[in-house]
């Protein structure tokens, strides 16, 4: 792998600049060609397809499975029966594991106006009461609650990322799912309309708010009301990116834990294990979570992209690293996207000031993306 | 039945050599694989009626030839020489199915191949001293032009260091040999008449030592086995294969056969120094290993540390240690023929075998999972950990040794050690840690070309669990072989 | 139908073993298209059953004498190789504690685990993992032991680098296997020469036959040595102690099993050869040396260590190390005993630190904080699990102590000392991290720590109970081994003072544990005698880093210089004596010239002169013989 860190500093700064002046142009960081296009939305189809599953049981078991010491069937969505469950003791299934992977991730990293809302009095009164609701008729869980006093409240917040990231995901999909869409009606032939498209996509869900009630007994606990003001963008999609796409959580399979070692920084704003720069050669190997995502994938390739992927020397054979590395490329459409979106003024501005703020907000972006995975896919 | 062993691959051999040249070469290597699986068939059968109880030889075969020299056409097969043919005949079959389909001049490669195979079988069954000898020049033929033909790129090197070897060890056996006639004043190069000739100490040791430099060079021993790692390293996969696990068992054949069978007394009187050549070779051969970069050459000298062990048996001359001993080259023979098999899987698919220059193999989509795990088992199994054949043979091996010569034994002990470090040394650079970039375009590998090398695994993991299966073949034979004519 | 299953306790190792087969669809990529957790439930369904078995027959086998099974193996010459399997109360019992870690373990693993893909490999791992161990349980016999000792070096070795892509993971195993092979080398040698000078391998006929030994006293200190050497690199016991250090680079629910049973089978086997070792008393002075050194010197890393695992991997040895001083004594029970109580605390400990460690993303320590009030089953986990190691609450090490010391054994003031050491150590070290994983402030990274998913927490309060009920092993039977209970010795002083004195140094560490100023992940010791111990304790006084320069070096110079020797000396010449004689050393130059293609047609020459001569109006003969066989 190509060590960017280790490379002169000029050297950096030169692609800094290139990367900026592309993106002023209204290119995309993932650069366009027609392979990248077929690749990138094969795999957002699928992928689409996947965050689907991910999102419906993710409510579910915000909605259903809180609070629950034993969700054996927590990955059912509600509906239990025989078959079903043979096929998932063959395991036979979507992994949901990975999507609680990716919201323990980002409620372990927090940030936005979710995390906030969750140590908030409100929030916790409303926790309260669901916690006496829930256990009306269970002295030991009152009991355990009145000992540890967070153990209980702590489960609550994780639920709000469950529906949080449930609810982030829901208009994802959706997005990914019309563009492969578009796609086959001969309306998307280029990186930067893939772009377009999901930045359309996150501009027209940006204000959706994010709100999550349970019921309890037949009444209706609203844990995150509408009037806390959450929304999409800003509290669920950039957490979302800074967790997920930059910091991630270091893959036993690849980093040493051994605190002697020091090989996971302290700061946990310095991580770089996130899907932009995780590695895609060991896909598949032991401890790499992704390994997970990338097998639920492979169920939902279109069937254009597989054949794409049995050009290759191995066939099916290496076929989770291939859509390793077609996802990290979609990805960065999407982090050009998100950049797009965020950015204080339109990137086609003539003004030489908007100019000014915009490269100032772009080197931000760009000096932590130049060290991901973005020059590999790019090469 | 005997003659048919040998006379099966000879005719295969010529029927290969002189097919017509637009007879491709994947059909070529259909009719070797045929021969080498009746041959197979044919020594099962041979195992199956073969009565392991008796102290005799059996099936024997027996026409006077050339009377005036003392030589005859005399074949017979007993427990030490059963597993040995049978070895023969796996690693053949083995050696054949691994040989790659679109070879250059498969022709010739195939029957070169056979008579090798013919050669080896016949040296092993052969009960008349001149006959053993042909045979064993007759192997060295074959195998000259398989290394110097189908080799690496120094080949004709190594082809050639070879031949100059193994000629020499001949000449030094054939020297041998005809001076015990002369000695004894025997009528013929008959094994069992000669066995009851006895001879005075002196003389048996005059002849005991060319016979056994002979013997050295061919097993090999310290310091006669340099030229065993450049034949191994130019050799192509299935050629090391039947090198390591079938060529060199005819040094050590010749040692239990003739320099213990024949010469009792010298031999019991060189047996301590034989015992201290035999700890050197294992220090030395598990030395060297450690220090090498190619995988095969790691693999070679791991052969050189595990054939002393034999010489170590045999110095003891104990009923169990020459069972061992027997036990030991069966063992030998399975595990290294594992072992190079999976290196030439490897080297087939990176195009290297330099350890600094593989790295994550293991790696489950892109890797060769498959060959490394098999690889981790076969350095196990060579290591001596228990469960699998390595450890009953190398136990039984010390254990029969330790009574006789205690430090020497012990000595061997620290190269099983040994064995462990240069293995490890190996695997975990090459197996484990991140793929490289360079390597992550690799072929396949096939499930048919693992075949071999699962093969080799079931009956290296059969016989360390069940020994006896192998023992009791050359139980009775150790005796024999220690009581005289 | 209990006769049955008693006849057929040999199968129990079989079922985690073929758990182990079953798994291979999915670790060898045979199935791709689904996940690999059948290979899990497959193994757990083992385990349940093999413990299921076990119980049954634990339950039946104290109204039965012990029985042996003896399979013939192997039978060569002189040598007969028989492998035995005792049943005995202790020896089921061993069993049933294996397999209920194991069960616990792997339930453990479903959820500690989830995220692998590897899955199916690391429950084969772990099937194979817990044959071998339930064999060691069962064995009697020392060929049997270890053939599965060398089974468990193996499987540490594979469970260690079980995350083969991880740089650290790559040395790790490799040290792991290299240390344990060191000791297993050494008692394959004691094992040669025991069974060489006549005695049978049964642990049973050892005993007979050490009674009636005529070895001369050299030779039986030498094997006395040589069988510690095994247990002592099972036991991660100095000088073999780093490799458990490296091995906690491994997933954590193999290091369950590592640190509380796996370490516990070589002091098993250990305890089995115990009447070997009073053969010689140099054997038994080096079991106390061993186990004295390694109790003082990893007691001392513990304390310093600032990684989870680490700060309890470490105490592992110094407790094992508690274990070889009382097999030097003579006082198996009591070795027993401390087995027992450790194995229990310690995978209990190692539990919650893996829950610590799954939620939080991180090993180190000086990072984490307050995470009691959120965090319920691993706190009273780590409580209990802490309780249980230290003397200071009725719990099973308590016990234990007050077991050796209640007047039955012959004990001595230094070895009271040393329990002492030992305890206030442990005591200060479990309050320290402690204080620092569960009180204080959250930091960072245990700011969201919410408890773990049922399929880790479950085991982890099963094992909280059994911790509970522990304790009354020391006191309903602590005499498993010793046929005829041990006189009580009277009331002497360090008797009636050893209880006390426990409890104080159990209490005074503790004192000192929540009394010391904690390392933060920003804070060094400004003193820099502070500094130079903390560090000399952290990085386990060096020892690697002398081995390196040691050992590893001379093995390694070795190597280049024969090697060496080999390409330059020996090939040089011997192809000058034994060839240059005859042809110039042109033939041998890497082209190959005409010179040698003319040394080759005269080989060929020469052998078909001589069969021509052989063959010359034989042909007659073999025709003759040929045509009369198929005539027939």
């Amino acid at each position: 792998m190509v060590n960017t860190a280790t490379k002169p500093k000029h050297y950096q700064s030169l692609l800094i600049d290139e990367y900026i002046h592309k993106l002023e142009a209204g290119e995309a960081l993932l650069k366009d060609s027609p392979e990248n296009v077929l690749e990138v939305v094969g795999i957002l189809k699928s992928y689409g397809v996947v965050l689907d599953a991910y999102s419906v049981n993710l409510c579910y078991i915000a909605d259903h499975q809180f609070l629950v010491l034993f969700p054996f069937f927590k990955y059912f969505n509600g509906e239990v029966n025989f078959n079903k469950l043979l096929r998932y003791w063959w395991h036979d299934r979507i992994n949901y594991e990975y999507a609680e992977y990716c919201m323990k991730t980002m409620f372990w990293h927090g940030g936005g106006g979710l995390d906030r809302y969750l140590d908030s009095p409100e929030f916790l009164a409303v926790v309260e009461q669901v916690i006496r609701a829930k256990f009306k008729y269970n002295p030991l869980m009152l009991g355990l609650h009145a000992i540890f006093k967070d153990f209980l409240p702590e489960q609550m917040r994780q639920m709000a990322y469950y529906s949080g990231l449930g609810q982030f995901w829901r208009v994802m999909s959706d997005i990914f799912l019309s563009l492969s869409d578009r796609y086959e009606r001969g309306e998307i032939k280029s990186i930067s309309q893939v772009v377009q498209h999901i930045l359309d996509g996150l501009v027209a869900a940006a204000n959706k708010p994010i709100t999550y009630k349970v019921m309890v007994r037949g009444q209706t606990y609203e844990l995150i009301p509408k009037k806390a003001g959450l929304t999409f963008l800003t509290d669920t999609a950039v957490p979302y990116v800074e967790a997920i796409f930059f910091r991630g959580t270091p893959f036993p399979g690849t980093v040493s834990y051994n605190a002697q070692a020091y090989q996971i920084p302290y700061d946990q704003a310095v991580f770089n294990y996130g899907a932009l720069y995780a590695d895609p050669l060991p896909i598949g190997s032991a401890g790499i979570p992704p390994t997970l995502l990338m097998q639920d994938m492979r169920h939902f390739l279109p069937q254009y992209l597989l054949d794409f992927y049995r050009q290759g020397i191995r066939g099916e054979g290496d076929l989770r690293v291939k859509i390793c590395q077609s996802f990290q490329k979609s990805m960065f459409c999407v982090t050009t996207a998100a950049i797009k979106g965020l950015a204080p003024y339109p990137l086609d501005t003539k003004d030489p000031q908007q100019q000014q703020a915009n490269r100032t907000y772009l080197k931000g972006w760009l000096k932590r993306l130049v060290e991901s995975q973005l020059t590999a896919v790019n090469s | 039945m005997l003659s048919a062993l040998i006379l099966l691959p000879l005719l295969g051999s010529a029927l290969i050599a002189f097919l017509p040249t637009k007879i491709e070469a994947k059909q070529t290597r259909l009719i070797a694989l045929v021969v080498s699986v009746s041959v197979l068939v044919l020594n099962i059968v041979l195992g199956w009626r073969f009565n392991p109880e008796l102290d005799q030889f059996q099936f024997s075969e027996y026409i006077p030839w050339v009377e005036w020299l003392g030589l005859n056409y005399h074949l017979g097969i007993d427990g030490l020489s059963l597993p040995l043919v049978f070895l023969n005949s796996l690693l053949t079959f083995i050696a054949v199915f691994s040989s790659s389909k679109s070879l250059r001049r498969p022709r010739f490669y195939y029957s070169m191949l056979l008579l090798l195979s013919a050669g080896a079988a016949g040296a092993f069954l052969a009960q008349d001293l001149l006959l053993f000898f042909l045979f064993y020049e007759l192997e060295i033929i074959p195998l000259y032009f398989l290394i110097a033909i189908w080799g690496g790129q120094k080949r004709g090197y190594a082809a050639m260091k070879f031949l100059l070897y193994t000629t020499f060890s001949g000449i030094l056996v054939l020297a041998s040999f005809l001076g015990l006639v002369w000695l004894t004043g025997a009528e013929s190069f008959d094994y069992e008449p000669l066995r009851s000739h006895s001879l005075s100490v002196t003389s048996q040791l005059l002849l005991l030592t060319p016979l056994l430099i002979g013997i050295f060079i061919k097993i090999p021993i310290f310091p006669f086995h340099t030229w065993l790692p450049d034949a191994h390293v130019e050799a192509s996969t299935p050629i090391s294969v039947l090198l390591a696990g079938v060529l060199l068992k005819l040094g050590t054949y010749a040692l239990l056969r003739f320099a213990v069978g024949l010469f009792l007394e010298g031999w019991v009187v060189l047996a301590p120094w034989m015992a201290i050549l035999a700890a050197i070779s294992a220090l030395y051969g598990a030395s060297c290993a450690i220090a090498q970069k190619d995988m095969k050459k790691v693999v070679a000298y791991s052969s050189i540390a595990h054939m002393a062990y034999i010489l170590l048996a045999a110095s003891a001359t104990t009923r169990l240690s020459i069972s061992a001993a027997v036990f030991q080259m069966v063992s030998h023979g399975l595990i290294s023929a594992l072992l190079f098999l999976l290196v030439g899987v490897v080297y087939e698919k990176t195009g290297t075998r330099d350890v600094d220059s593989l790295r994550g193999l293991l790696n489950p989509e892109k890797g060769l999972p498959i060959t490394g795990s098999l690889m981790i088992l076969g350095a196990m199994a060579s290591s001596g950990i228990p469960g699998m054949i390595g450890f009953i043979s190398e136990f039984l091996v010390f254990r029969g040794s330790f009574p006789i010569f205690p430090v020497p034994t012990l000595f061997c002990l620290v190269g099983t050690g040994l064995t462990a470090v240069y293995f490890l040394l190996v695997i975990n650079r090459v197996f484990f840690g991140r793929l490289t970039e360079k390597l992550s375009q690799l072929p396949p590998v096939r499930w048919t070309e693992l075949v071999p090398a699962f093969v080799l695994t079931v009956l290296i993991v059969t016989f360390g669990l069940q020994p006896s299966w192998v023992v009791h073949w050359s139980e009775v034979q150790a005796v024999a072989l220690l009581t005289g004519g | 139908m209990t006769d049955f299953l008693l006849h057929t306790i040999w199968i129990i190792p079989l079922y985690g073993l073929l758990g182990a087969i079953l798994t291979l669809p999915w670790s060898l990529g045979i199935i791709r298209q689904t996940g690999p957790r059948p290979a899990a439930y497959v193994n757990l369904l083992m385990t349940l059953l093999a413990f299921i078995h076990g119980t049954v027959v634990f339950n039946s086998i104290w109204t039965q004498p012990t029985q042996q099974l003896v399979f013939h193996w192997l039978k060569v010459a002189d040598l007969d190789l028989t492998l035995a399997i005792e049943l005995s109360p202790v020896s089921l019992g061993a069993l049933e504690l294996v397999s209920g870690i194991s069960l616990l373990a792997q339930l453990y693993a479903l959820g500690y685990m989830e995220k692998d893909w590897s899955l199916a490999r690391f429950y084969g791992l772990m099937g194979f993992f817990e044959a071998a161990l339930g064999g060691i349980a069962l064995s009697d016999s020392l060929l049997l032991s270890y053939a599965l000792l060398e089974m468990l070096t193996l499987s540490t070795y594979l469970l260690v680098g079980f995350w083969y892509a991880q740089p650290l993971v790559v040395t790790a195993a490799r040290d792991a296997f290299l240390t344990k092979r060191v000791g297993d080398i050494i008692l394959l040698m004691g094992l040669v020469a025991l069974s060489s000078y006549g005695a049978g391998l049964n642990f049973s006929q050892l005993e007979a036959w050490a009674k009636t030994s005529p070895l001369p006293p050299l030779t039986s200190a030498l094997l006395g040595l040589a069988l510690i050497a095994g247990p002592t690199g099972k036991c991660a016991q100095f000088p073999l102690n780093l490799w458990l250090d490296e091995a906690m680079e491994g997933p954590n629910p193999a290091g369950i099993m590592r640190n509380s049973i796996v370490v516990s089978a070589g002091a098993y086997v250990l305890i089995k050869l115990q009447p070997v070792f009073t053969l010689s008393s140099i054997s038994a002075d080096a079991l106390i040396i061993l186990g004295t050194v390694t109790a003082i010197g990893t007691s001392l890393m513990a304390i310093a260590q600032i990684d989870i695992k680490r700060t309890l991997s470490h105490s592992t040895s110094a407790y094992l190390g508690l274990v070889f001083i009382a097999v030097g004594l003579g006082q198996v029970d009591i070795a027993f005993l401390l087995l027992f109580a450790h194995a229990i605390a310690k995978a209990l400990l190692f539990m919650s630190a893996g829950s610590v460690i799954l939620t939080t993303s991180n090993q180190n320590i000086t990072e984490m904080g307050g995470l009691w009030s959120r965090m319920p089953a691993t706190t009273v986990a780590f409580v209990v699990g802490g309780a249980g190691l230290v003397a200071l609450m009725p719990m099973g090490m308590f016990w234990t102590f007050q077991r050796w010391f209640n007047g039955s054994w012959e004990v001595d003031w230094w070895l009271l000392e040393i329990l002492l050491f030992v305890n206030a150590l442990s005591a200060l070290n479990i309050t320290r991290v402690f204080r620092l994983v569960f009180l204080g402030k959250p930091q960072m990274k245990t700011r969201r720590a919410p408890e773990v998913p049922w399929p880790m927490a479950l085991p982890m309060v099963s094992l909280t109970v059994v911790a509970l009920l522990a304790p009354l092993a020391p006191i309903k039977w602590s005499l498993w081994l010793s046929p005829t209970t041990p006189l009580v010795l009277g009331n002497e002083l360090i008797i009636r003072s050893a209880v006390p004195l426990l409890l104080v140094s159990g209490a005074l560490g503790c004192l000192i544990g929540a009394g010391i100023p904690l390392r933060r992940a920003w804070a060094r010791p400004t003193q820099v005698t502070w500094r130079f111990f903390q560090d000399l304790f952290a990085y386990d006084f060096y020892v690697d880093r002398l081995y390196q320069l040691t050992v590893v070096a001379a093995v390694s110079w070795l190597a280049k210089f024969t090697s060496w020797i080999d390409r330059y000396v020996v090939d040089g010449l011997v192809n000058l004596v034994s060839l240059a004689t005859i042809f110039s050393g042109n033939a041998l130059k890497y082209n190959v010239s005409g010179q040698s293609q003319f040394y080759l047609l005269t080989i060929l020459l020469g052998v078909s002169l001589l069969l021509w001569s052989v063959l010359n109006g034989q042909w007659s003969i073999m025709t003759d013989y040929w045509s009369s066989i198929a005539t027939q």
